[in-house]
């Protein structure tokens, strides 16, 4: 599924526009659907970067409040879309750069509906029923985060806008402060890690 | 071109991000070339096996994100003193029994009905608003709210003060605190900490009972797993290895289970194997099933009860 940050289905951007003109004037309810109409790849691109549902929460928070605080002072010289995602981005590379994300981190993360498994987020290995199935799907999991970790911060931000987010690498250069063609370099450098360190899957 | 310069473009080519003149000199070499034609193929592949490590966050997770953003927007927007001071007598109010939520809301809708008029028309009304506003730390509990014929109204409430303690976790009274806070607090959350924290110290009897305790009876998988964590150093102990068994048979969440399978089979246990065979015939979750299978397997015994 796609939302306002995806290509298919996006909001027309005068619609967004105006959203963010109307929570300007101090519209909670514009607030609200701003965010909602962001939130979901907001939360799954922190999920996706830090693998962990608690960091990922805390950049939904801190992010969508930044925004709440900072709105007045956007001017449209950007889509709200990328001035989002450069908050959204700064955040996470500065927890990418603050650790390298922890082997051992806790499992399981407490939501009001129970906890949650965070290896049950990936979608492949919540519906497989075959143990074998499992533990090859964990073991290809692990070569993958394990590849993922070893890039530069920017190249993973990059690599997870371009691959998982499907954002344009010129969209991506605009939102990380540099041109297109630095865009490129960088998701060729995370390209060829990943080929070298997984080499052997393809 | 060369093989070399269309290696180069091939990730680039495979997500759709070359210009339209090297997308066809791209596609003429890969045509014409085996090996570099194998080169995009083995970019398919890995994008394919890339892609089945794709998350997604979970719909809880949203919700409580979207929660917690409520709360705090709201706490951020400017507001008048009294309502912040009625927010916080209705967080106290959400923790009452149901039962008492109907009273409370409408105590609550009337409260801040009075208090809205009378706190900023100051005083000269001959209507003490002192009592009205308690000082911070104070929660404050409506019981009854009666107009009079005069147009006064008289209000009984409660008054629960907040108060804190600092100090190390080897205090009494700190783990009194948080025995009392594991086992009754409403709010999952504080749970989770307050045996997130007893957990260290699971050496004692009391904690451990308490651990043992909240393994068993807490409604919040998130508090079990915690507990479970602490039991983990004392999983050699017969009334530990009892309670993680019957976690291991009739706890409904699949991580405990898997979390109490590991522990339980970390030593060769022959009492356990009625257990085992039993949830291999009826257990769902496939971690916990092989689990149960192999420690039976290397206790010789069979798989299933025949």
């Amino acid at each position: 599924m796609q939302d306002a940050a995806g290509t298919a289905g996006a909001r027309v951007n005068s619609e967004v526009d105006s959203l963010v003109r109307a929570a300007q004037r101090g519209d909670q309810d514009a607030f609200e659907q701003l965010v909602r109409a962001y939130d979901q790849s907001v939360l799954r691109l922190a999920m996706n970067l830090l693998r962990s549902p608690e960091d990922a929460r805390d950049v939904y928070q801190e992010a969508f409040l930044r925004v709440y605080r900072n709105l007045h002072s956007f001017r449209f010289d950007c889509s709200f879309h990328t001035w989002l995602y450069r908050i959204v981005t700064n955040i996470c590379l500065d927890q990418l750069r603050k650790r390298k994300v922890r082997k051992e981190e806790p499992a399981v993360v407490e939501t009001s509906e129970g906890a949650i498994d965070r290896t049950e987020a990936f979608e492949e290995e919540s519906a497989a029923a075959n143990p074998e199935r499992v533990t090859w799907n964990r073991q290809l999991g692990q070569r993958i985060d394990d590849a993922l970790d070893e890039l530069t911060p920017r190249e993973r931000m990059v690599f997870e806008l371009r691959h998982y987010q499907g954002l344009r690498l010129r969209n991506i250069g605009e939102i990380l402060g540099t041109s297109e063609e630095a865009a490129k370099n960088c998701f060729f450098r995370a390209t060829q890690k990943m080929r070298t360190l997984l080499g052997d899957l393809v | 071109m060369t093989c070399d310069a269309v290696r180069k473009l091939i990730p680039l080519y495979y997500y759709g991000e070359l210009t339209p003149e090297e997308e066809d000199q791209a596609e003429a070499h890969i045509h014409e070339c085996a090996p570099c034609a194998r080169q995009m193929e083995a970019a398919r592949t890995l994008a394919a096996a890339l892609d089945r490590r794709r998350m997604e966050a979970p719909a809880a997770l949203l919700a409580d994100c979207r929660a917690d953003l409520a709360a705090a927007v709201r706490g951020a927007a400017a507001e008048p003193a009294w309502r912040l001071w009625l927010q916080a007598a209705g967080a106290t109010l959400a923790g009452f029994n149901r039962w008492r939520q109907p009273l409370g809301a409408v105590a609550l809708i009337a409260l801040g009905f009075f208090a809205a008029r009378l706190i900023p028309a100051g005083s000269g009304s001959g209507v003490s608003t002192a009592s009205l506003a308690p000082s911070e730390g104070v929660f404050v509990n409506v019981r009854s709210a009666q107009p009079d014929a005069s147009g006064r109204v008289r209000i009984a409430y409660d008054e629960t003060r907040r108060r804190e303690v600092f100090g190390s976790i080897d205090k009494p009274e700190i783990q009194k605190l948080l025995l009392v806070a594991a086992r009754e607090e409403d709010d999952p959350g504080v749970r989770v900490e307050s045996v997130g924290l007893l957990k260290e110290r699971a050496g004692s009897d009391e904690v451990r009972e308490a651990l043992m305790n909240a393994l068993l009876h807490d409604t919040n998988p998130g508090v079990r797993l915690k507990a479970l964590e602490g039991l983990k150093p004392l999983a050699a102990e017969p009334p530990v290895r009892g309670v993680l068994s019957r976690a291991l048979e009739f706890d409904d969440n699949d991580a405990v289970r898997m979390q109490a399978v590991d522990l339980l089979t970390l030593r060769r246990d022959e009492t356990m194997v009625g257990v085992l065979q039993n949830l291999v015939q009826k257990e769902d979750n496939s971690y916990v099933r092989s689990k149960c299978e192999k420690a039976l397997k290397e206790m010789n015994a069979s798989i299933g009860t025949f």
